[in-house]
């Protein structure tokens, strides 16, 4: 209180002191004090600013340069590669031309000179393009920097260019039906293209299972049976039994996806996927298999083929007639239709659709194409279906379906899924145990027979040890068996003590040569022998030398006259 | 005194407003030079695009295998041409013991005589 008195005091004393005219005066040194304050701190603040920009360091410069490396480099649609790395499909930069119709003054003029730089193109086209009413028009699509530069250099106006990306596929018609292709707007339209077109465009890379080099052996040799038996038709597929990869996937006839115009009708059918057959023998394996390994029969057993069955309007007989008792290696070595068809029976209609549901052969295979087709299966499962599911007619399952249900009879017994993905090395996908270890073993050692002492003769590839099967079912035709048109198919696997790879081959409606019926035998089976014998070294098998069974009688092949003690009592004797 | 600072600041203003005129061309001719190589990145890459495409198509198994077949007269590999090195130890070792002896008169695995284009390599 007492300063407030002082202070007061000495105002009125300095007031008193130095005069009204001075106030003024002390009002402006105020006000400049005032200022000179205000101006401090915004300098300080600068100050302090730039000392925190520039020695501080977490300024806006570092973040400058973390946002600018370009990253618009990336392009489109993502590369599909093989399992080596090798390009199967590519996106190249490429221009397309296009006209603003309003801009162009003489249309006649320019559409003779468009048609003299670009051949292909049709003037009255051009000409009703370039008059049109809009204001966008596409000329051309996909131009070459050649023709990009002769457009350039006419000069007329009104002309445009429009950056873009072609689609390009190098090996051409190599891999045709499994990468599919695009349309002109980059789409996928068929194959892996469209199946993984979200995938692509996102630009996530696509490594496949395939092996471009197994690819094009496979696309060569099938070729050059397909041309050699003027078939119809030809398929074919190597499968990885271990885990269900597909290393190489063709069909014939095919087409180039860099022309996708070419792939209509026929060219464009995958016939490993999309086709169903009746694959005819090639399926007792399968009716062998789950008879061995429900315990219906065992090797010793055997069936009287002497004589054909009749049930029903139907007569079963045999193509490779022995006409005498037959023990179960006996039938899948000579292919016994009447064999395979007692077996079945014995096997029972409920057993035999539960194996061939857990052989994957009863539904649409869960592979990455779009093209897949569902298997035809009969609608009412009755004995005589039974019969002729046990050799293979009566159902028709893709080529696909056949080589994974071979590869589950011979890697051990268990169902894996097949993928054209790249699997993770050393990584085995979740299987399903179908068969007992025994029971794999026995049908490998019953596969290898058929190729040494049976129809697969023709399959023998020195040194890599192949079994499989031989297959020739009469086409089905308008609800007929047509005697002079055959599915002919040969499915076998390498090296048999341990098996890798399943290889199938499948020719539709082959010719004949020299008035011998193309049995799967006669067609496919060499087939499968050369791509054995050229891919074996690729894949890293060294030819063994020697053989594993001595020469002479074959054990399993033991003779059955007379005929043995257990004899199956025919549930036939019924029908 | 006061002239004195007063010509020490605008002294200093000048120099600092010389250096920042120098460092803003310099950054801009940076930042120019930045857009261009980030350009030549894009083209570059766009050329290895286009580049690792014809890398691709001439590596192509079906162009290879042909030409490979007519000019070099290679043929694909036969079970008979391939060996291992136990192979070799019975040969070299067959040598070892009797240096005279023709290989192929010992009862050893014949490793065929490589060629090329059918003239023998010797």
């Amino acid at each position: 209180m007492s300063r407030s008195i002082h202070a007061e005091a000495w105002q009125r004393h300095r007031v008193r002191l130095e005069g009204t005219r001075k106030q003024a005066l002390e009002t402006g040194r105020n006000r400049l004090l005032v200022t000179s304050v205000v101006f401090a701190l915004a300098f300080l603040a600068i100050a302090g600013r730039l000392v925190d920009l520039t020695l501080l360091g977490r300024g806006a410069e570092s973040r400058l340069a973390a946002v600018a490396p370009a990253r618009a480099a990336t392009s489109g649609r993502a590369d599909i590669t093989d399992r080596n790395g090798v390009i199967l499909a590519t996106s190249l930069p490429t221009v397309s031309l296009y006209a603003d119709p309003t801009e162009v003054l003489d249309a006649e003029e320019a559409a003779d000179k468009l048609v003299g730089v670009l051949p292909g193109l049709d003037r009255s086209e051009v000409l009703a393009k370039l008059t049109s009413r809009g204001r966008f028009v596409w000329l051309r699509r996909t131009l070459t920097p050649t023709q990009q530069y002769a457009v350039n250099r006419l000069g007329i106006p009104g002309l445009a260019f429009q950056r873009g990306e072609h689609r390009v596929y190098p090996h051409g018609r190599t891999a045709a039906h499994l990468l599919g292709f695009t349309d002109v707007d980059g789409r996928g339209i068929a194959g892996l293209e469209r199946r993984f077109d979200e995938t692509l465009r996102r630009g996530g890379p696509l490594r496949l299972s395939v092996d471009l080099r197994l690819q094009a052996m496979l696309r060569q040799e099938l070729s050059a049976a397909f041309i050699g038996s003027r078939a119809l038709g030809a398929a074919g597929l190597v499968l990885d039994v271990r885990n269900g990869e597909i290393l190489a996937l063709a069909s014939l006839p095919d087409f180039d996806p860099n022309r996708p115009a070419t792939a209509g009708g026929e060219a464009g059918f995958n016939r490993v996927t999309k086709a169903v057959y009746e694959m005819g023998s090639t399926f007792k394996l399968f009716t062998t298999a789950m008879a061995l390994d429900s315990g219906a029969v065992t090797l010793r057993d055997g069936y009287d083929a002497s004589r054909p069955i009749r049930v029903a309007r139907f007569t079963i007989t045999d193509f490779h007639g022995r006409n005498r008792w037959l023990s179960v290696p006996e039938i899948l070595v000579y292919s016994s239709n009447i064999g395979a068809a007692k077996m079945a029976l014995d096997v029972g209609a409920r057993v035999q659709r539960s194996y061939l549901g857990n052989f994957g052969l009863l539904s649409r295979s869960p592979i990455e194409l779009p093209e897949v087709a569902p298997p035809l299966i009969p609608a009412r499962w009755r004995d005589i279906n039974t019969m002729t599911i046990g050799y293979g007619h009566g159902i028709a399952v893709t080529p696909l379906q056949m080589a994974g249900a071979v590869a589950t009879v011979v890697n051990g017994g268990i169902a894996r899924p097949t993928t054209l993905l790249r699997r993770p090395d050393g990584v085995q996908p979740g299987g399903r145990r179908v068969l007992s270890v025994a029971t794999s073993r026995q049908m490998r050692a019953l596969m290898r027979l058929v190729v040494l002492r049976g129809t697969g003769r023709r399959a023998q590839a020195p040194g890599y040890r192949v079994g499989g099967k031989t297959g020739t079912a009469d086409k089905l035709e308008g609800g007929r068996y047509r005697s002079d048109a055959s599915i002919s198919s040969f499915v076998g696997a390498f090296p048999m003590n341990a098996p890798r790879y399943v290889v199938l081959i499948l020719l539709d409606e082959p010719k004949g040569t020299d008035g011998k019926a193309a049995t799967g035998g006669r067609v496919a089976a060499p087939v499968v022998a050369r791509m054995v014998r050229r891919m074996a070294p690729l894949v890293g098998f060294a030819p063994v030398s020697g053989e594993e069974t001595p020469k002479g009688a074959h054990p399993l092949l033991a003779s059955l006259n007379p005929p043995p003690a257990k004899v199956r009592e025919q549930r036939l004797a019924a029908h | 005194m006061m002239r004195r600072t007063t010509v020490l600041f605008v002294f200093l203003a000048a120099a600092l407003s010389l250096a920042l005129f120098s460092l803003k061309y310099r950054v801009q001719d940076l930042e120019d030079e930045f857009v261009g190589l980030n350009r030549s990145i894009l083209a570059e890459r766009r050329a290895m695009r286009v580049l690792e495409a014809e890398w691709s198509y001439l590596n192509d198994p079906a162009r290879l295998g042909p030409l490979a077949a007519r000019h070099l007269g290679l043929r694909p590999v036969e079970s008979e041409q391939l060996g291992t090195l136990a192979t070799l130890s019975v040969l070299s070792s067959g040598r070892e013991r009797a240096p005279r002896t023709n290989v192929a008169d010992r009862n050893t695995p014949r490793l065929p005589t490589p060629s090329i284009g059918g003239r023998v390599i010797r």
